[in-house]
């Protein structure tokens, strides 16, 4: 039977560039779909022969909007590279500039791309269905969202002396101390900013509650989930062990980040340049996995600062304990993220070592030569793992990161969400939307860091049976 | 009110999508002051006349303080679809759908400053023809050579009134 394809090319409002193609048979009904990732960014060969150290400056650049979580993974790299722990103090500063990060991304995420499908609805016309929609409807709540995104990058500005690409952890801690009137003007805000991210929650919640059959069975299918945990089971986003768990919650082991390759491998498709990383153990593709903020919050016990935990637990209720399957509710895990970011900013501005002085270690002359750094960004799990000469020159450097481990999840509620709502017959722009929202609940970061005029990103194609381009939406 | 403030945006660790880092460059050595220090955007240092800045991308934090100049300039690269080399063009308010999280067009830009501080400023977009987009801070040549009309035509630009833009 021959087969007829919509491509959708670009996904909108997700980072980089990418093509949904979906292909559909005689009758008009999906056949299958496909999420191709077609940017090959070749970092991590560039880093070779490099000076190690350079890497927390140089694996920024991937992102020009959330760089900081290559920053603090490639640090974290260094550390074990140059044999030097961080004293705590400068744990904590790089933990208070992550949650910076979380702050502003999982904000403006919420507010400028899930926002407008849920107050707006899937079928509501594009141009309105936006953030630009999201403004001229409740333009109080824009602000909202735009100070909680000048409040996080305030954060990592205050510590690293730049929003974009700071110049802060290095090989055994940070550059310098929080300054006590940092500190202060940080925490001057912090109370404002979290009565804001309570106003998101209750939209998330409001929209889940009125539509949870939907959100039950919206791009929903069983996987294994990855995330950090601290020593008691609980989140944590900078420092941890990776917790694996089945789609029955069930344990699948949890291991040091230096471990990480006797647990994850990645498989290789001919139709994408993104790898699929699996849960070595179970073989692929039985131990693909979810990662990002549905991923944490199902592998985690608990969460260490209280209204995030009071969410945690009402998250947890939604299946009985077991994990969380519908994809729609990674903007209400993402949600109470953002909650836990800023009270965790709380926490850390109240610890009394944030001030000190002892910021930096030092090493042994000579590198150890290799290093595993893993953090979790705000979209996932993100792995640096790199080894150097007897000079500290990089000889293999690999990077696997929050958006590759999420990439057999994105093509799968692709295609599950095609499968649901798609009719090649009569195809409606609501539609190819349902299946870009699918996408954008793990808020993909393919490469953002050329953005020329006249550069799209990603593309959603409807292919038919003979391979004729039926429809194309390129915004 | 200021008259004008002049953002360059671009990715300079990425050839000549950072374009508009060397023209802002330029542009503030042609009006007798010092180049953009190493790290800064020129956010911090605003009140001269004309301000110019150098961003990543436009980011919805710059709004409030753009809402408070008469006229905005915005500078960037563009590929190979668009047949001019140098494009210069009034910016009209304007929502386009975002393809990014964060990219934000500069009508888009204008339209949700309008929208969330109450006035938005005349818009004049000068964007450059971009040809490498490789990993290094090297502008390609011919990028390299449109740097300084593009100067040039935004002198001219500072020269007329708000009301002037062509």
């Amino acid at each position: 039977m021959s087969v007829r394809k919509i491509t959708i090319e670009p996904v909108t409002r997700i980072e980089g560039h990418a093509r949904v193609t979906i292909h559909l048979n005689e009758d008009g009904k999906v056949k299958e779909t496909f999420f191709h990732v077609d940017e090959f960014r070749g970092l991590e060969k560039f880093s070779e022969g490099r000076p190690y150290f350079e890497m927390p400056q140089i694996t920024q650049r991937i992102c020009g909007i959330c760089p900081v979580s290559h920053h603090l993974a490639a640090a974290k790299t260094c550390d074990a590279v140059a044999g030097a722990e961080p004293p705590r103090p400068a744990k904590l500063l790089r933990e208070l500039m992550h949650m910076g990060q979380f702050v502003q991304s999982h904000g403006m995420h919420f507010f400028h791309l899930a926002a407008p499908d849920l107050v707006f609805g899937f079928d509501a016309d594009p141009a309105t269905r936006n953030v630009f929609g999201i403004v001229k409807a409740n333009p109080e709540l824009a602000l909202k969202a735009v100070n909680l995104r000048r409040y996080g990058q305030q954060v990592i500005e205050r510590l690293g002396a730049k929003r974009v690409h700071p110049y802060f952890a290095v090989a055994g801690g940070v550059c310098a101390p929080l300054k006590p009137a940092d500190r202060d003007a940080i925490a001057a805000e912090l109370e404002t900013m979290v009565g804001y991210a309570k106003v998101a929650v209750g939209i998330g919640k409001d929209w889940l509650g009125s539509n949870r059959e939907l959100a039950d069975s919206f791009a929903a299918f069983p996987t294994n989930y990855m995330g950090m945990v601290d020593s008691e089971g609980g989140l944590a986003l900078y420092d941890g062990e990776i917790r694996m768990r089945d789609s029955e919650g069930k344990s699948l082991g949890q291991f040091r980040p230096a471990d990480y390759l006797e647990y994850v491998a990645e498989h290789v498709e001919s139709w994408s340049f993104l790898k699929f990383p699996y849960y070595r153990k179970l073989g692929w593709p039985r131990g693909v996995y979810r990662v990002g903020p549905l991923g944490r919050l199902n592998v985690a016990d608990k969460i260490g600062t209280p209204m995030a935990d009071a969410e945690f637990k009402l998250f947890k209720k939604l299946r009985g304990g077991k994990p969380v399957e519908g994809s729609l509710y990674y903007h209400y895990a993402r949600l109470i993220e953002l909650v836990y970011a800023l009270e965790r900013i709380g926490q850390l501005l109240e610890d009394p070592d944030i001030l000190s002085n002892d910021v930096r270690a030092y090493g042994p002359a000579k590198p150890v030569g290799h290093g595993v750094g893993i953090v979790e960004a705000p979209r996932g799990t993100l792995f640096h793992d790199y080894d150097t000469d007897a000079n500290g020159l990089l000889t293999r450097v690999n990077l696997i990161v929050a958006t590759g481990n999420n990439n057999w999840a994105m093509h799968t509620s692709a295609g599950s969400v095609a499968a649901a709502f798609v009719d090649g017959n009569k195809l409606t722009e609501g539609m190819l939307n349902r299946v870009e929202a699918a996408i954008r609940c793990y808020d993909p970061c393919l490469s953002c860091s050329t953005h020329a005029i006249g550069k799209m990103p990603l593309e959603v194609t409807l292919l038919g049976p003979d391979g004729t381009v039926l429809d194309r939406i390129s915004r | 009110m200021p008259e004008t403030l002049i953002i360059g945006y671009g990715n300079p660790d990425r050839a000549d999508d950072g374009v508009a880092y060397h023209v802002v460059n330029r542009l503030r050595r042609a009006l007798g002051r010092d180049t953009l220090p190493p790290g800064e955007t020129g956010l911090e240092a605003l009140g001269c006349e004309p301000d110019s800045v150098f961003l990543q991308q436009l980011v919805p934090e710059l709004m409030e303080t753009a809402a408070a100049y008469r006229r905005l300039v915005f500078v960037d690269a563009h590929v190979e679809g668009i047949a001019d080399e140098l494009v210069f063009q009034p910016v009209d308010e304007e929502f386009v759908l975002s393809p990014f999280t964060h990219h934000l067009t500069p009508g888009a830009f204008l339209a949700l400053t309008g929208a969330l501080y109450g006035r938005a400023p005349a818009g004049f977009l000068v964007s450059i023809r971009g040809q490498d987009f490789d990993f290094h801070r090297e502008l390609s040549a011919g990028t390299r050579a449109l740097v300084e009309p593009a100067v040039q035509r935004i002198l001219g630009v500072l020269g007329s009134g708000v009301e002037q833009n062509p």
